[in-house]
């Protein structure tokens, strides 16, 4: 029973780490630009698709693809933000509930673009490590997991480095924390805004490729990566990326422990059920300050 | 807004000529489509009390449809009532589920809120799936209705025609009712409606309990039709996603826009899915959503109606010109 435990507690944290990193790009979009982006998980999704083209076209390892990868989604979320988010901030009143709206309509037509090219059917990411695990104390570590979990964990190590110890990412968190007090003290907020895109968008294709070495997805994936990012989020609190990181642990660790003591098609209700209490005990998230 | 006291009698005119249709024996095609356009469009009208007028934007309104198709299944399944009758039922049940989740759930605001509703969906279809009660993963086989092709068709149309004439004179009457005004007033700033006296909680709560009654008796009537129920798709986010479509291209600050909505959204889906497959229908809806959202925030309807009353217009002008 021990074993299982540390087994289940093992794999809650790996997972949880890869949730985290898709979920730290979606909370700082959130937090400094009042923007539910729908369509984040849809990107993760792109990548992984991107990442799969590579490997069976080029033989390119997924982590590998990355290095192509992350510059291009870097661009997309500029082009993001420059086509439709300074559009939709200078005509709508209520940016939070319209850019649900709006990017809601981003991510079904980015859904079924990849319908079209690469058919609805779920598809797997194989690589050389895939199958293989580090044994260790009795429990055993999947390769893929553990590098999931890696990237996911320099993913983030490398996000706190640029929003703690950089001047544009602490620019970044001044527009978080008070908008018009970051514009008063100079601080070019268009310039803000989309280099926080641009970041955003990059760290959903780590994610995206952190998340399809351990799980098999479909175009329609996306809604599903969503639910578990909008519950870390709201745990850990908007714009938050040491409390996005904390919460993406959690949830991790809930929804692997839950398996063993419920049956497994009732661990996604804990985790919804979760999610659904944290919001009305205390909306502004668990860890927020 | 201004008032067009003769919108109204042109509406009603021709859904009623519509209920003649039958009698002209046209393609059970026809039949089909027009069943689903109004089957779609009541939802929409319901969904705009709460989505529209209140504001709070549900993704989880299809919830509402699958508890009142399972209800009044099941009653077929067990007691033999028809869901034609116990569609008022369904309706209720789904009411009762919308007290049940909108009490401690209408007080989150924006996208909190809106994240919930769509996670009821999700969590619906997980316990219907696995309550033996519901047929669980096997779905839910009823009875076939006994009627020839033909006259189904026909009860069905008729059925649903009539919902959505209820649908549009609720809607119509919430908008010109003190309820309505309030809605708006949440919309547009909650804390200062609760400020000058308007119960916010306790209309935010009618217009979900009005608009989900709605909903579960559609999802009665279509179960019915459909004599297979599953939660593949009765639980399925893309009919509550057509719903705010549909309002929102229409217009959801007046009671009629859904109903445009639902129309022009319908005959395009209808062609783009014949013509050019699902996926690029998809697609081009998505953009749609997009340019609607940015560009038209109003719907379509705005176009028609004036902006301003002119005299506020003018005022407006004289205020703004220095």
């Amino acid at each position: 029973m021990l074993v299982e435990v540390v087994q289940a507690v093992v794999t809650g944290l790996l997972i949880g780490l890869t949730f985290a990193v898709l979920a730290v790009g979606f909370s700082l979009i959130w937090g400094t630009t009042g923007v539910v982006n729908i369509a984040h998980s849809a990107f993760a999704v792109l990548a992984a698709f991107l990442s799969l083209v590579a490997s069976r076209q080029w033989g390119l390892d997924p982590i590998a693809a990355l290095v192509g990868l992350v510059p291009l989604f870097f661009i997309l979320g500029v082009v993001l933000h420059e086509v439709l988010i300074k559009v939709a901030a200078r005509r709508t009143k209520e940016l939070g509930l319209a850019s649900m709206i709006f990017t809601f309509g981003l991510a079904s037509f980015m859904e079924n673009g990849m319908a079209y090219v690469w058919g609805p059917g779920p598809r797997v990411l194989n690589t050389a490590y895939t199958g293989a695990a580090v044994h260790l104390l009795g429990i055993s570590i999947p390769l893929t997991h553990a590098y999931g979990a890696l990237l996911g964990l320099a993913t983030i190590g490398l996000l706190y480095g640029f929003l703690y110890h950089t001047f544009p990412g602490k620019a970044v968190r001044a527009v978080w924390q008070q908008r018009d007090g970051a514009a008063l003290c100079g601080i070019p907020l268009h310039r803000v805004t989309a280099l926080t895109y641009g970041v955003s968008i990059a760290s959903a294709s780590v994610a995206g490729v952190a998340m399809a070495l351990i799980y098999s997805f479909t175009p329609a994936t996306y809604m599903v990566w969503l639910v578990n990012v909008f519950l870390i989020v709201i745990v850990g609190g908007v714009g938050s990326l040491l409390g996005a990181a904390a919460a993406g642990l959690i949830v991790g660790l809930v929804s692997s422990l839950s398996v063993l003591v419920m049956p497994f098609v009732w661990t996604n209700l804990a985790l919804f059920g979760l999610l659904i209490l944290v919001l009305l005990v205390r909306p502004s998230g668990l860890l927020k300050r | 807004m201004v008032n067009r006291p003769r919108d109204w009698v042109y509406v009603f005119g021709i859904l009623l000529a519509l209920g003649l249709l039958p009698l002209a024996q046209p393609s059970e095609y026809v039949l089909s489509f027009l069943y689903f356009l109004f089957s779609y469009a009541a939802m929409a009208v319901a969904w705009n009390v709460l989505g529209g007028f209140g504001g709070y934007l549900s993704f989880g309104h299809v919830t509402f449809f699958g508890t009142g198709a399972y209800v009044t299944g099941l009653m077929l399944v067990h007691w033999g009532w028809s869901p034609l009758i116990t569609a008022p039922l369904g309706g209720l049940a789904a009411a009762l589920l919308a007290l049940v989740i909108g009490y401690p759930t209408l007080r989150l605001r924006g996208p909190y809120f809106t994240v919930v509703t769509v996670v009821t969906v999700l969590i619906a279809k997980i316990v219907v799936l696995n309550v033996p009660l519901t047929g669980a993963a096997m779905g839910l086989w009823m009875p076939f209705p006994p009627w020839d092709p033909f006259t189904s068709r026909v009860i069905f149309y008729e059925a649903v025609l009539v919902l959505l004439l209820a649908a549009l004179l609720m809607a119509r009457w919430v908008q010109h009712a003190k309820f309505g005004f309030g809605l708006r007033v949440i919309r547009e700033d909650e804390d200062a409606a609760a400020a000058i006296g308007v119960p916010a909680f306790r209309l935010k709560l009618g217009a979900l309990l009005l608009s989900a009654f709605v909903c579960g008796m559609v999802g009665a009537v279509h179960g019915y039709d459909r004599s297979y129920l599953h939660p593949d798709f009765m639980f399925d986010l893309h009919p509550s996603i057509m719903m705010v479509l549909m309002a929102l291209f229409g217009g959801r600050d007046h009671w009629l826009g859904p109903l445009v909505g639902a129309v022009a959204v319908m005959i395009t889906d209808e062609l783009l899915t014949v013509y050019v497959g699902t996926e690029a229908a998809r697609m081009l809806f998505g953009l749609l959503l997009i340019i609607v959202v940015l560009f038209l925030p109003e719907g379509v309807i705005s176009l028609r109606l004036p902006k301003k009353p002119p005299r506020a217009a003018a005022a407006g002008e004289g205020v703004s010109s220095p």
